[in-house]
Parts: C-alpha cells; sequence; structure tokens
C-alpha cells in the first residue's frame, strides 16, 4: 500500500470514529473535543487532496475558532454528565425513527448511484484547492456572492453591538 | 437582450446596502428620534427612486454579476412593492419603531439590511445568493426580535428565532451541498452538459431539493415548521412582527417560486404528494390554532401561518397565473397586516377585551382596521378575496384534480373568519374602553389610504396586475 | 561545501536507493521526528537558562551559578528533579483530559515547526500557505490550555485557562494582520518565497514604516500569545496561584513549561523570517562585495542569531515591564492595537500598490 493509501485509511477510520464519539460522549466538552478530531481528520484529507488552503482554513475556523467558543461557553456553564437533561424515552424512541428514516434514504441513494462505485479519489493532484486558484475564482466568477457576504457580515456586527451594549 | 441579463445587477440591492450604512452612520450624528425617523423615510425614498429608475431605464449600475443574479420583470415587479410597502410601513410605525430601545438608528440599518437579503431574493440565479439573500434578510430579524431587553419574552423569542433559523440554515446548506452534488452546479438554471457529466450522482439532486424545500418551509413558516413562528411573533415587539409577518414573509416565498417554478420537475412523483400535504398541514395547523387564541397579536401570528398554507398555492401553477396571483396576495395580505398591526401597536391591551368598544372611542381606526381584517379574512370587495381567489384558481388551473383540495382550502377559509370576526365583534358590538396611545392626525390619514387601497384594489386587481406587465 | 542541505539531501538519496519510497518516507518521518524532539529538549534547556540569566542580568545579580560551569548545567538538575517527582492528579479531575491536555500543548507547539525554514533548504514542509498554517496551528493550543484548565476541576485553573484563551483569541488578531503586511509586500504565503524575497535587504528596511509598525504590533501580539509578562494574566501568581497549570506536577508540569518556551522560539522565529529574512544573511541591494562577505557566514547560523536576539528582547520585557490587568489586556488589544493594524495594513497595501518600498 502507498503511504497516501494508509494515511486515508487512518484519517478515515479517525473520522468516523470521532464522529461516532460526538454523538455517543455524555459530557458535551468530551463531545466538542471529538468534534474538533472529527476536523482535524477532515482537514487532513483536504490535505491528501492538494487543498492545503481549505485544510488549514477548516482548522483555523472551525477548530480554531468556533469550536474555542463552544469550549469557553460550554466550560463557563460547567456542564456535565450531572446536568444533562434527562430526555423521555418517547423522544428518544422519534429520535431514533426519524434519524433512522434518514439514514435509510441516504443509504439507498449511495446504493443506486452504482457509478460511484470502486471509484477513489485522486490525492495529491489538481489545484482546485490552491490558494491561487481560489482567489481568482473567488474575484471572478464569484466576486458578487463575495461582496454582498460583506452586508451579511455588517448586519451581523451591528446586530451583535445592539444586543450587546448596555442601554 | 441577452447581455442585459449578464450585466444586470439591481439598483435596490446596492441601494438598500448603502442606504443602511448611511442610516448607521446617520445615527453617531442625529441624536433626535424624529430626526433619524425623517432620514430613514428620506432614505427609503431614495432607494424607491433609484429602484423606479431601473424599472423605466434611466439609470443602471452595470456589474458583470457572472449569472448570479437574473433580472426579470417579476422580481422587478416584487421589488417595487417591498420597497413601497416598506416605504409605507416606516412611515405609519416609524415613531414606534424608534420607541423600542436606544438604537432607532440601528433599528433602521437593519430594516434597510433585510429588505437587502428580500431584494436578493427576487433576484437570485444562483443557490450561493439564496443561501446569502435568506441570511441577510433573516439575521437582522434575530436582533430586532430581541431588541426589547428588559422585555423576557422579547428576548426568549430573539434566542428560539436565532436557533430554529440557524438550524434551518443549516438544512439549507447540506440540500444546496446535495444539489450541487447532483448537478455539478450551484446555478438554479439547468445546463445540461454539466447535467449530463454528473449523471452519476443525479440521485442527489431531488434530496437535495427536498431539504432546501424543508428550510424554505421553516423561513416562510409551513407546517409542520412552523412552531416558531406563534411564540416568535408574539414576543418579538409588534412593530418588528409587522414586518417580519410582511416583506419577509413574501420575499420568502418569492424565493421559493424563483428555486420551484424551475426545479419542482426534478423532484418527481414525490413534489406531487409533498406540496398538497403541506398546504392542508399549514391551513389546518394556522387556522384550528387561531381559533383558540385569546391575545389579537397571537391569533395574527397563527393566521400568518394560514397565509402561508394560501400562498403556496402558488407552487401549483408559478408559472403565470400562480405568480401574478403571489403579486396579488402579497399586497393584499402585506397592505392588510401593516395595517392592522399599526392599529394593534396603538393598543394598551393585545387581548380580544382590549378592543372592546373602540368603534366608541376611535371610530376611524375602527373602521379602517375593520377593513384590514375584512381582507385578510378575504370577503368579497377587498383585495383579500381576489387574492386567495388567483390561487386557488391557479391549483384548479393545473389541473382539475387538485378541485378537492381547493375545498379544502375554501372551508379553512371560512374557519377563518370565525376568529377574525371577533375582532370586529369586539370593536363594534361589545361594550368597553378601549385604550390607546395618542394617535396623530397622520396616522390616520395613513390607515384611510391604505384602506382605500385595499378597497380599490379588491375592485379593480387588474389595476396592479396591468402594471405588472406594463 | 558541508551543509544542511546537502547532508539531508545525502540521506533522501541513500533512502531512496535503498529501501521502498514508503519506507523511505517512513523513515524519514521517525528522523525528522527524534530530531524535533530533540531540538525541544535542548531549547528547554538553554532557554530556561538563558532566561534566569538574563533576569539575573537585568535585577544586577549572579543568577544560577552552583551546578555545572557558572551554573550551565542547573535546567539538567531542574529537569531531573521534575522527571522524578510523583504526577499528581486530582480528585475530581478529568482523568483523560488531564492527562492529555499538555501532550495537546506539546503537539501544537510541534506541529507549527514544520514549515519554519532553520537554514537554506532546511525545512521540514514547504507547505505553499505557511503562514496561514502557522496562525491555524497556533491556534490550537488554545483548546489544550481549555482542556487543561477545565480537567483539573479547580477555580484558579478554569479562571487561567478562560483569561488565556480570551487573550490568544484576541491577539491573534493583530499578529495576523502584522503577517499579512508582510504578505502583501511578497504576494505569497509560502515561507520560502518569504524568505527569498528578501535577497536584497530584510522587510524591515525595505518596507520601512509600515514594516517597522508592524513588527512592534507583531512582537507585542505574540507576546501576549505566548502568556508571557507583561501579559501573564493566565497565571498571574498573585491571583490565580499559577493559572491553568496550577494542579499539574512532576513531567505534565515540566511538558507546560517546555511548550511555553517551545513557543516562544516558534513566535520568534516566525518574526525573524517575516522581518529579518530567516536564515537570508544580511544583504545590502546589489553591493556584491558586501554580500558575499555576509553569505560566508552560515546560513543556519544568521537564522539562530535573529531567532535569539528576538528571544532576548522578548526577556528584556519581562523582566522590566509590570504585569497588565485583564481590562488594559483587552482594551490594549481591541481599542488600540487593531485598528492600528487594520489602518496599518490599509497603509502597506498603498505603499505595496505605488512601489513606494525598496
Amino acid at each position: 500500500m502507498a503511504i497516501t493509501e494508509i494515511i486515508f485509511w487512518f484519517l478515515s477510520a479517525l473520522a468516523v470514529i470521532s464522529a461516532i464519539m460526538v454523538v455517543l460522549s455524555k459530557s458535551p466538552v468530551h463531545s466538542v473535543l471529538w468534534l474538533i478530531a472529527v476536523f482535524f481528520a477532515i482537514s487532513g484529507h483536504y490535505v491528501l487532496l492538494n487543498a492545503q488552503f481549505i485544510a488549514i482554513v477548516n482548522i483555523i475556523v472551525y477548530a480554531g475558532a468556533i469550536m474555542v467558543l463552544f469550549l469557553f461557553v460550554l466550560m463557563l456553564m460547567n456542564l456535565n454528565k450531572e446536568t444533562e437533561p434527562q430526555k423521555n424515552l418517547w423522544m428518544k424512541l422519534t429520535g431514533v425513527v426519524s434519524g433512522g428514516c434518514l439514514l435509510i434514504i441516504l443509504i439507498s441513494l449511495v446504493r443506486q448511484a452504482t457509478e460511484i462505485k470502486g471509484k477513489i479519489a485522486v490525492t495529491k493532484t489538481g489545484d482546485i484547492g490552491l490558494i491561487k486558484v481560489l482567489g481568482k475564482e473567488l474575484f471572478s466568477s464569484y466576486v458578487v456572492p463575495f461582496e454582498i457576504s460583506s452586508v451579511l457580515f455588517l448586519s451581523a456586527m451591528i446586530g451583535a453591538v445592539v444586543i450587546g451594549k448596555k442601554d | 437582450m441577452p447581455e442585459r441579463a449578464e450585466l444586470g445587477v439591481m439598483n435596490a440591492i446596492i441601494f438598500s446596502a448603502l442606504i443602511g450604512v448611511v442610516m448607521m452612520l446617520g445615527g453617531i450624528v442625529i441624536k433626535s428620534n424624529a430626526g433619524i425617523k425623517l432620514l430613514a423615510i428620506i432614505l427609503l425614498f431614495i432607494l424607491l427612486g433609484s429602484h423606479l429608475a431601473e424599472y423605466y431605464d434611466l439609470f443602471n449600475i452595470h456589474i458583470q454579476t457572472h449569472g448570479m443574479l437574473a433580472k426579470s420583470r417579476f422580481g422587478m415587479f416584487f421589488n417595487t412593492i417591498i420597497i413601497s410597502l416598506t416605504l409605507l410601513y416606516v412611515l405609519l410605525s416609524g415613531d414606534e419603531i424608534v420607541k423600542v430601545g436606544t438604537y432607532g438608528a440601528e433599528y433602521f440599518a437593519l430594516i434597510f439590511f433585510s429588505l437587502c437579503g428580500a431584494t436578493i431574493l427576487s433576484s437570485y440565479n444562483n443557490l450561493l445568493m439564496l443561501f446569502l439573500g435568506v441570511e441577510i434578510m433573516t439575521i437582522p430579524l434575530f436582533v430586532l426580535t430581541s431588541s426589547e431587553k428588559k422585555n423576557l419574552k422579547s428576548n426568549e423569542a430573539g434566542l428560539k428565532y436565532f436557533l430554529m433559523g440557524s438550524f434551518s440554515t443549516g438544512i439549507l446548506l447540506m440540500g444546496i451541498a446535495l444539489y450541487y452534488g447532483g448537478t455539478g452546479l450551484f446555478a438554479i438554471e439547468a445546463s445540461k452538459a454539466a447535467n449530463e457529466a454528473q449523471q452519476a450522482f443525479r440521485i442527489l439532486l431531488p434530496l437535495g431539493l427536498l431539504f432546501i424545500f424543508i428550510s424554505l418551509s421553516f423561513k416562510v413558516s409551513a407546517a409542520p415548521f412552523h412552531f416558531w413562528t406563534p411564540d416568535v411573533y408574539d414576543g418579538a415587539p409588534s412593530v418588528f412582527t409587522s414586518f417580519m409577518a410582511t416583506i419577509v414573509k413574501t420575499a420568502g416565498f418569492i424565493a421559493f417560486i424563483k428555486l420551484f417554478e424551475l426545479r419542482s420537475v426534478d423532484m418527481g412523483y414525490s413534489w406531487k404528494i409533498l406540496l398538497p400535504l403541506i398546504i392542508i398541514l399549514t391551513l389546518l395547523a394556522g387556522n384550528i390554532t387561531a381559533v383558540f387564541q385569546q391575545s389579537v397579536k397571537r391569533m395574527l401570528a397563527y393566521s400568518s401561518i394560514a397565509h402561508a398554507g394560501f400562498m403556496l398555492f402558488a407552487l401549483y401553477n408559478p408559472n403565470d397565473f400562480g405568480k401574478q396571483g403571489i403579486m396579488l396576495y402579497t399586497v393584499a395580505y402585506s397592505l392588510a397586516t401593516i395595517g392592522t398591526f399599526a392599529v394593534l401597536t396603538k393598543m394598551k391591551d393585545y387581548t380580544y377585551e382590549g378592543y372592546n368598544g373602540l368603534a366608541k372611542t376611535k371610530p376611524v381606526l375602527a373602521a379602517t382596521n375593520t377593513i384590514f381584517i375584512l381582507s385578510l379574512a378575504g370577503i368579497p370587495l377587498t383585495a383579500g378575496f381576489f387574492a386567495k381567489y388567483y390561487m386557488l384558481a391557479s391549483a384548479l388551473k393545473e389541473s382539475t384534480s387538485n378541485l378537492w383540495l381547493v375545498i379544502v382550502a375554501v372551508l379553512f377559509a371560512a374557519v377563518s373568519v370565525y376568529y377574525y370576526f371577533r375582532v370586529i365583534q369586539a370593536m363594534y358590538f361589545k361594550d368597553g374602553n378601549a385604550e390607546t396611545t395618542e394617535i396623530k392626525p397622520f396616522f390616520k390619514t395613513l390607515l384611510i389610504i391604505i384602506a382605500a387601497l385595499i378597497i380599490v384594489i379588491g375592485l379593480m386587481p387588474s389595476l396592479l396586475l396591468d402594471l405588472f406587465y406594463a | 561545501m558541508l551543509s544542511l542541505e546537502t547532508i539531508t539531501n545525502n540521506i533522501n538519496n541513500w533512502l531512496n536507493n535503498h529501501v521502498s519510497s514508503t519506507w523511505a518516507t517512513i523513515i524519514e518521518m521517525l528522523i525528522v521526528g527524534l530530531l524535533v524532539i530533540g531540538l525541544f529538549a535542548m531549547l528547554g534547556l538553554i532557554l530556561v537558562l538563558m532566561e534566569r540569566k538574563v533576569s539575573a542580568f537585568m535585577q544586577i545579580r549572579v543568577g544560577p551559578n552552583r551546578v555545572g560551569f557558572k551554573g550551565s548545567l542547573q535546567t539538567l538538575a531542574d529537569t531531573l528533579k521534575l522527571v522524578l517527582k510523583e504526577g499528581l492528579t486530582p480528585k475530581g479531575a478529568d482523568k483523560f483530559l488531564f492527562n492529555l491536555a499538555p501532550y495537546v500543548v506539546m503537539c501544537a507547539a510541534m506541529l507549527i515547526l514544520a514549515p519554519i525554514a532553520f537554514a537554506k533548504n532546511f525545512q521540514i514542509w514547504d507547505i505553499n500557505i505557511g503562514v496561514l498554517y502557522i496562525s491555524a496551528i497556533s491556534s490550537i493550543s488554545v483548546i489544550g490550555i481549555l482542556m487543561a484548565g477545565w480537567a483539573s476541576n479547580n477555580k484558579y485553573s478554569l479562571l487561567g485557562a478562560m483569561r488565556s484563551g480570551a487573550q490568544i483569541v484576541s491577539y491573534e488578531l493583530s499578529a495576523g494582520f502584522s503577517v499579512l503586511c508582510i504578505v502583501i509586500l511578497t504576494g505569497s504565503l509560502q515561507i520560502s518565497d518569504i524568505i527569498n524575497a528578501q535577497q536584497n535587504g530584510w522587510f524591515i528596511f525595505k518596507g520601512h514604516i509600515p514594516a517597522i509598525i508592524s513588527f512592534i504590533i507583531f512582537i507585542i501580539a505574540v507576546t501576549a500569545e505566548t502568556n508571557r509578562a507583561p501579559f501573564d494574566l493566565a497565571e498571574a501568581e498573585s491571583e490565580l496561584t499559577a493559572g491553568f497549570h496550577t494542579e499539574y506536577s512532576g513531567m505534565k508540569f515540566a511538558l507546560f513549561f517546555l511548550a511555553e518556551y517551545v513557543n516562544i522560539f516558534v513566535v520568534c522565529a516566525i518574526g525573524a523570517i517575516l522581518f529579518f529574512g530567516g536564515w537570508m544573511p544580511l544583504h545590502i541591494g546589489n553591493w556584491q562585495g558586501f554580500n558575499q562577505v555576509m553569505d560566508y557566514i552560515p546560513s543556519s547560523l544568521w537564522f539562530i542569531l535573529k531567532v535569539f536576539g528576538l528571544i532576548f528582547l522578548i526577556m528584556w520585557f519581562r523582566w522590566t515591564f509590570p504585569r497588565l490587568r485583564v481590562d488594559q489586556l483587552l482594551n490594549l488589544e481591541w481599542k488600540y492595537l487593531l485598528p492600528l493594524s487594520l489602518v496599518n495594513l490599509l497603509l502597506m497595501t498603498v505603499v505595496a500598490i505605488m512601489g513606494w518600498h525598496f
């Protein structure tokens, strides 16, 4: 097996196991930490696909910023096993049923898409994820959404000030 | 003119964002509430002017949009309507907006940003723009909902709205991702070459569309995704509820129509089951629960869910009749809702009892409010009647097998008459001393104008619809 | 000429000739790992001693002077003591996270070393977005610190971790902006490109005013990011005992201690690369004679000298400035440094577009 393949399987296993652990962990802090592990594994996949920029942005934004905020809030509230609300059995059951329905749909979709079978991602080639290509794309084809998103951020900032500032 | 479509960027998008910034900065200079309100009105006139200038090909900012936005008569006409409605809304309730908290200028700025999102939704041609439009439209609303900081209900409503909104945005993004997986495109128009290249993954497309459908149903509060609506509409300051229930909601429907007039085919048979199901659930949830409400504000929140059910009929036949219908519905429903909420904000007590004897103390308010309510109920001679008529007719035009659905809708409309008439009954036939805050003559004049508009459109809907084709 | 570059190339060739490429990669990874760990140990020993000597020099005392020649083996003795001590885990602590945290912090510090060029063509991974990579990984150490603070089940630890987190997250912005100033001059995020662009003069000279401003901001920001005095609120002894590592003892404490010094080394290395040309010798324009004389000094020596110069600067801060309060710390960042660095970024853009740099 080539080294990239080994890494691929390792990262995939890490991502899946961590994702399962996010759901299974009793303590929210553990869940968040497992989620960070998922993000790292996914970033590893991006690196394998030669999309270094996306990999790094994934880490900066998710693992570095959003998850740290999550941790902050969770740690300040000091949530742990004892404070977790006890859900009633029916709620759990409906959750399982509706989640299972989605799972069935997704599985049936993948089963129908026979052309995907036996194909593996091409690693170490392609320049889609490189910063130069992304930058050019962002400032040509996608310049309108890029600029318009500034309105979104501005309104969010104004909103944060309006809500957060003392009267 | 193909290159026009390629180059067209709506003045409305640019100017509504710009006036939002101007408004925000204006708040630093202008301290008085009256000044802020005046600035907002002037800015809205500028926005309307710039938009009309584009509408009549006088002045247009050209930017290469790379097919992200598409200019259509439908979208332009809708923009004209919502900008005018916003103007009307600000004229009517501007005083109440600045009174909500200490950040008058910022509230207006947020309203303008939200308007910017609505204008994007009327012209998007790409799912990225759909996402941005939805977000730009709703994020200011989270803030406006919780702007009454001392009121715990307002805070709760804001948080609830935020959580639900971000959850539905997550579903929207998931849908967009699956759509992209299915077609290899973000564009809503089907490109043949790209579609063929993605045949293997085409199976993902219906699922993606389903997710987008669910998320947009969230935004327009269609059942079974409507649970946030009563609490949020009830908890938010009444002035902002009025904005949310009208301009924002109708913009959500425009987004719906733009996507699904092209793409409902791809959902295949499930679309045929899904749409009637959602419509019936929405009508049921809205109308039946509205009957049991004691507060007029909460009743209006549920009734807005019911109206969403009617507006969903436009999706049956979005090409021609439905589009006219949704325009008419937008105008009729928004005018009436803005009017009723304007009256509501003046009331001291939001329950039905609070309206007791309003006809004696404030006859003008009671009379105009009656017309608004009649229009909401869809009584003939008001705009609401033709709005509902067009909606149901569009479903029948698509196929006569929809007759059963139309009958169900008419039955629910009859139910709605019951709870709407309770307000009229309270105003005219019950004794009491309805207390209101101070009412200016200008406010009364505006109410009369809105009521007149509703009746004029109710008598001659062609006046409005001819403008659509003019 | 024997240089680090030729040595690494020879090893690579030899391995590829004798074993399959997969094994060659694995062996090379192992070698790099061992080298990094060795570097860490060395850095720990040297920097701790240096800190003590510098502080002694600032306060006009002798400093450690018993163990070894003029106290040179003092840190070794201290390390031995820490290794032999018992590692306690407090009752009620989250054992797994408590034990994991120091390793997370260490791993984050190690990962940052990847794109740093220690000498000419001597670099672990020349990733094409090296600068971004550094800022991404440096934000990871926050997670380790938060973990440590929370898992200790101690209010001092939690408060220290919170302060540290807030501090790192805030000051990262300014550090990022000052890095971006240099990126504007280079037009590349790759470390090797940045260094090569300084062939005819270091950026601190080439970029003149905006570069100097961004260097000052950078030094302030990284001092805060490494939680060192005058920004050491996270472990303010007088208020929080020892901040997030209050409950740690023995080897786990040593790891935190080591990570702090490695982080100082790393940020100083980044500063040296961005503003002082990394391993690039002091060149003045196209003055051939002078440049060639400078080239005779090995590139690794240049790098080490620059880094230790900056480390000395940061140590100097520690022993001369009083500690800030929390509100002062956050005000400094959000009200002064951030606007300043934004304006500076704009200034640098204007300078770069107009070509007003050398």
